[in-house]
């Protein structure tokens, strides 16, 4: 497999993305804005010394912003385009040519990351500086080992299931509301908005078996060091069975896709 | 060789209709109609390796869905097809490597990049090797003469500008088998000219072969002896272009100009009085009788000129889809 392509298709996405020099700075000032929003917000909350359900004013400082970092990572900015490409007839570009779609995507949606990522260590970085916020910082290298690898299959398993919302497409013109739905779902299951031990444990417990908590409590969990080896395995194992059905349906749902689709437009 | 083969293509479309409206797309949530259109509806034929074909119809005819077919896009109702040997909706690696649909109306070139960075894209998807990628670009652009967009981003191209390069993009894999929907659409006569001079070489070089659909008769006057004409997803004509003129065009077309006004009916007995605004007269003549009736004419009549014609190819045509209106 010739890989040149897809990392063209990454680095393209690169100078798509820079293309837009307004949009691009603005962009990247939200994000900050968003983070500083959050960090004021908890930080006024929990006063120093302070304790919320069961969270010390530290740990659950580097909860929030742990998330809103991980996020970053995770969510797929880009493979929301499956969806109208299915239905303006643009994936047609892809079908003719010898090049795998899937991947094509992932390359599109690594190399935004990869952009994110860039950016976010600068952006973090000055501040930190300014702020000194009183954060929890793992040390243990077989944690941190651990929890970029969560993140991992968590990226993996965001990505599938996002590229399966778009392959609604094939049957339904509608592809947003759906994906809306989901996306909004999805924030409270994958506990971007609190940590997700704090919900009553009948609930929690059930939860355990769906891929949302893997996507950033999982990880944030290990990182925190609030998971003891068997957590940490069970929950590994868990996000890779679910990445594995994922796959299968998505398999199946792009080959069953295809006898509909219709190519219109182009 | 048969390049293409096709045997009782079917592809039906389950269209969805809906009202306009929020309240209707709720009512379709829960009650979706569907309505069967038959865009292809049985059509075979075969295509021999180096062939250039025209491929005719009206709007809705079948024929982009036919192409769509052919390159893979498709999944077809019914019916067989090989191209190059392989089936196209299966899509393996060897057969995308060796064929192009270029449409008038398609985007493949990125819209914020330069067409360069598509054009890098594609030789890395296809594998191209560099000398003969560098080889087969210098050729193509300065042919198309685009040197100087090249590094333009695409969006600021005009349409003119942006087709050439989608065909670039294209052919640069010099593809064995071409299917090419309305190439010319939104370009200039002397860019329609060149470019059809383009696919006549490209076919002679590469022995490729080449499916043209086109809303230009003179595209298919110029390019192909053969053509394919369909109509509501059933084939009416498929043979040489000469074949059609003389099956179904069976007369030629008769101008005067008159030295002096006569009566119409002095005229009447020579053949079908298209038009008649003095001193021009149009006559339809059938073949068979076409010198009995210019020898009449020239003794008969006072003319000052007299030019014989074959009808119009684009005139024959329109017959053929009235006649199978009725």
């Amino acid at each position: 497999m010739n890989i040149k392509k897809y990392y063209l298709a990454a680095r393209n996405t690169w100078d798509e993305t820079l293309a837009y020099r307004l949009n691009f700075v603005m962009w990247r000032v939200r994000m900050v804005l968003t983070l500083l929003t959050m960090y004021f917000l908890w930080s006024a909350l929990l006063l120093p010394g302070g304790n919320i359900l069961g969270y010390t004013r530290e740990f659950m400082l580097t909860y929030i912003l742990g998330t809103s970092i991980i996020n970053s990572l995770v969510i797929s900015n880009r493979s929301y385009e499956v969806g109208e490409e299915i239905n303006n007839g643009n994936l047609s570009n892809f079908l003719l040519r010898p090049i795998n779609y899937f991947l094509y995507q992932f390359s599109r949606d690594l190399g935004d990351k990869a952009m994110n990522i860039v950016f976010s260590f600068v952006e973090l970085t000055i501040l930190f500086i300014i702020l000194a916020p009183p954060i929890f910082i793992q040390t243990d290298s077989s944690l941190l080992a651990l929890t970029f690898f969560s993140c991992l299959l968590a990226l993996t398993m965001y990505f599938f299931l996002n590229f399966l919302l778009g392959l609604i497409g094939f049957w339904s013109p509608d592809v947003w509301a759906p994906r809306f739905v989901f996306i909004t779902v999805l924030t409270f299951f994958s506990g971007g908005l609190f940590p997700l031990d704090i919900l009553p444990k009948p609930i929690f417990s059930i939860l355990e078996f769906f891929p949302f908590p893997y996507l950033l409590f999982f990880p944030l969990k290990i990182y925190l060091g609030q998971l003891v080896m068997a957590e940490i395995i069970k929950g590994i194992m868990i996000s890779s069975t679910w990445i594995f059905v994922l796959w299968f349906i998505v398999k199946f749902a792009w080959a069953r896709g295809l006898r509909l689709y219709t190519a219109y437009g182009r | 060789m048969d390049s293409i083969e096709v045997k009782g293509l079917k592809k039906y479309y389950k269209v969805q209709k809906k009202e306009a409206g929020l309240a209707a797309s709720i009512l379709s949530f829960v009650n979706r109609k569907y309505e069967e259109v038959k865009a292809v509806d049985g059509i075979s034929f075969k295509i021999d390796e180096g062939e250039l074909v025209g491929f005719i119809g009206p709007n809705g005819a079948g024929k982009t869905t036919t192409l769509k077919c052919l390159s893979g896009l498709l999944y077809p109702t019914a019916g067989e097809i090989k191209v190059l040997g392989y089936t196209p909706f299966s899509r393996k690696t060897n057969f995308l490597k060796q064929i192009a649909l270029v449409m008038g109306q398609r985007n493949q070139l990125w819209w914020d990049l330069p067409p360069i960075e598509t054009f890098i894209l594609n030789k890395e998807i296809y594998e191209i090797p560099d000398d003969k990628f560098k080889k087969t670009l210098d050729a193509l652009v300065s042919l198309l003469d685009v040197t100087d967009i090249l590094k333009t981003p695409v969006k600021k191209l005009s349409l003119g500008q942006r087709m050439k390069c989608e065909f670039i993009a294209s052919v640069l894999h010099s593809p064995r088998v071409l299917f090419l929907d309305e190439p010319t659409l939104g370009l200039d006569v002397v860019m329609q000219k060149t470019l059809r001079e383009f696919i006549k070489e490209y076919n002679k070089q590469y022995k490729a072969t080449i499916l043209l659909t086109s809303h230009y008769m003179r595209d298919v006057e110029a390019l192909c002896r053969r053509v394919i004409i369909i109509n509501h997803g059933k084939l009416l004509f498929d043979g040489k272009l000469s074949d059609l003129v003389k099956r179904h065009a069976p007369y030629r077309i008769v101008k005067l100009t008159l030295q002096k006004n006569i009566d119409e009916s002095l005229m009447r007995g020579l053949g079908e009085i298209k038009s008649f605004t003095y001193p021009q007269v149009v006559i339809s003549v059938p073949y068979r009788r076409i010198s009995d009736v210019s020898a009449k004419i020239l003794k008969d009549l006072a003319v000052q000129d007299l030019i014989i014609e074959e009808p119009e190819i684009e005139d024959i045509i329109r017959e053929i889809f009235e006649k199978g209106k009725s």
